[in-house]
C-alpha cells in the first residue's frame, strides 16, 4: 500500500500539472494516465524509467525555463524506478527520498545564506512582498498594508536608468507590520529550510525519525500556503509518504491530508476571501 | 581487498546514489553557471529560487534593428517571447544569437530592412536603505542579418 500510494501520488502530481512542449506533454500525460488505470504499468519500473526520460527531454527543451521542482521531480522519477527494481523497494525509496529532500533543502539554504547578495538583508522579501502581484493579498493581510501603499510603493520602485540618482528622495518607513513580515519570512524561511536540511541530511543511516517529519509537514503547511508553487509541496509530501513505516498509518494519512491541504492552498484565494471579510468587518 | 570493499558498497548503495550524485552535478554546474555566464539563481536546478530578486521578473531584452536608413528599437511580440524569456534568463552568445536572428527574420518577412540586430539584456538591481531600483545592462551583442534575395 506505501509504494503503491507513492506511484499515485506522483502520477497524479504528473497529471494535474501537465508541462512541456507539444512533443513530450502528451507523452507525459499518457504515461502518468495509464499509470494510475493500470496496476502492472504503475508497478514497473519501465514506466517510471520513462517518465525520467520524459521529464529530462522537457528539461532539456526548455532549459533554463522549468523550475527547480521540475529537477526534482525528473530525478524523483528515477529513485521510483530504481527502487522498483531494488530487492528491498521501500526501504530504498525511503533513502532516495531523505537523500533527495535534504540535498534539495540544502542547496537552497547554500543559496540564502552565503550565495545570494540580497537575501539576508530583507531586500529580497521586502522586493517580492511589495512587487509581486502573486503576494498582493498576503502582503495586505498580513503587512497591513492597504491597496493604495501598495500601488505607491510599486511606482517608488521603479527603476532608474544606469547611474541615475533621485531628486529629493525620501521614502517614508514602511508600515511595522510590513517591517515585521519582512523580517519573519527572511528567517524564518531560512531556518525551516535548514531545519528540514538537517533533519534529512544528519543523522546519517537514520531510517525516518519524528524529526523528518515533523520539519517536513511544517514546511509544507506554512510555506505552501503563500508560495504559488504547489507542484513542489506535492512532491516533497509524496517524498515524505515514502519516509513512513509500513504501520505508520496515521502519519501516512497526515501527509496525504497536507497534500489536500497543498491543493486547497492553490486552488482557493484563502488571503483574498480574508481580506474581503476584514475590510467588510470594518467598514461596517 | 580494497576494492572488493569498494565494489561491495557501489553493489549496495548505487540506486540511492545515482538521483542524489545528479541532483548535486546539476546544482554545481548552476552555481557555476550563474557565475561565470549569468545564469539566473532562480533557474537551472540549483534550488536558488526565493533567494534573490535577479530573476525572471527583474530581468528583460531589449532589441535594436539597424539597416541603411532605419535606426529603431523592436518590440519583443509574442512569436519571440520564448526566446527573449530565454535569452533573458541565461544571456549566453547562443542565446542571444538565437534572439537576434529571429528577430531580425521577423523583420525581413514582414518587408522592413535589416542589416543588424542588437540584443540587449538588462537586469533591475535594488539597494538597500533607501530601497531603490536601478537598471543595469548585463550582456549585449550585435548580430548580424544574413538577407538573401528571394529565388525566382
Amino acid at each position: 500500500m506505501g509504494i503503491e500510494l507513492i506511484l499515485r501520488l506522483t502520477a497524479v502530481e504528473l497529471l494535474l500539472r501537465p508541462m512541456g512542449p507539444w512533443g513530450v506533454r502528451p507523452l507525459i500525460l499518457a504515461a502518468a494516465g495509464l499509470a494510475l488505470l493500470v496496476p502492472r504499468t504503475l508497478s514497473s519500473s519501465l514506466t517510471w524509467y520513462a517518465l525520467t526520460a520524459l521529464l529530462t527531454a522537457r528539461i532539456v527543451a526548455d532549459w533554463p525555463l522549468p523550475d527547480n521542482h521540475i529537477y526534482l521531480l525528473t530525478y524523483w522519477c528515477l529513485a521510483l524506478a530504481l527502487s522498483l527494481g531494488a530487492t528491498d523497494p521501500a526501504r530504498t525509496l525511503a533513502t532516495n527520498a531523505r537523500l533527495l529532500v535534504g540535498t534539495a533543502f540544502l542547496m537552497a539554504v547554500i543559496w540564502k545564506a552565503l550565495l545570494s547578495p540580497d537575501y539576508l538583508d530583507g531586500r529580497f522579501f521586502r522586493v517580492t512582498w511589495l512587487t509581486d502581484a502573486r503576494f498582493t493579498d498576503a502582503v495586505q493581510l498580513l503587512g497591513r498594508m492597504s491597496a493604495s501603499q501598495l500601488t505607491d510603493n510599486r511606482e517608488k520602485l521603479a527603476p532608474f536608468p544606469e547611474g541615475a540618482e533621485p531628486l529629493n528622495h525620501t521614502p517614508p518607513p514602511d508600515p511595522t507590520a510590513f517591517q515585521y513580515l519582512v523580517l519573519m519570512s527572511t528567517w524564518g524561511v531560512l531556518a525551516l529550510e535548514a531545519f528540514v536540511a538537517f533533519a534529512f541530511l544528519f543523522p546519517r543511516g537514520a531510517r525516518a525519525s519524528p524529526l523528518h517529519h515533523l520539519s517536513l509537514l511544517l514546511f509544507c503547511g506554512v510555506t505552501y500556503a503563500i508560495a504559488p508553487v504547489a507542484g513542489f509541496g506535492w512532491l516533497l509530501l509524496t517524498m515524505g509518504v515514502a519516509l513512513c513505516r509500513a504501520d505508520q498509518r496515521l502519519l501516512r494519512a497526515t501527509y496525504v491530508v497536507t497534500w489536500f491541504l497543498v491543493l486547497f492552498y492553490s486552488e482557493v484565494p484563502w488571503a483574498n476571501v480574508a481580506v474581503s471579510w476584514l475590510s467588510a468587518r470594518s467598514g461596517a | 581487498m580494497g576494492t572488493s570493499r569498494i565494489a561491495e558498497r557501489v553493489a549496495a548503495h548505487w540506486r540511492t546514489a545515482i538521483p542524489t550524485a545528479l541532483l548535486l552535478a546539476v546544482a554545481v554546474t548552476q552555481v557555476v553557471l550563474v557565475r561565470v555566464a549569468d545564469l539566473s539563481p532562480w533557474k537551472g536546478g540549483g534550488f536558488g529560487m526565493f533567494a534573490t530578486t535577479d530573476g525572471a521578473a527583474f530581468r528583460y531584452v531589449r532589441l535594436f534593428v539597424d539597416a541603411p536608413g532605419r535606426s529603431e528599437e523592436l518590440n519583443v511580440t509574442d512569436s519571440l517571447e520564448f526566446d527573449a524569456v530565454r535569452a533573458q534568463l541565461f544571456p549566453s552568445q547562443r542565446f542571444l544569437t538565437r534572439l537576434g536572428e529571429a528577430a531580425g527574420a521577423r523583420e525581413l518577412r514582414n518587408g522592413r530592412e535589416a542589416a543588424t540586430v542588437r540584443v540587449e539584456v538588462w537586469k533591475v538591481e535594488f539597494s538597500d536603505q533607501p530601497l531603490r531600483a536601478n537598471e543595469r545592462r548585463l550582456r549585449s551583442l550585435t548580430i548580424p542579418i544574413d538577407w538573401r534575395p528571394p529565388a525566382n
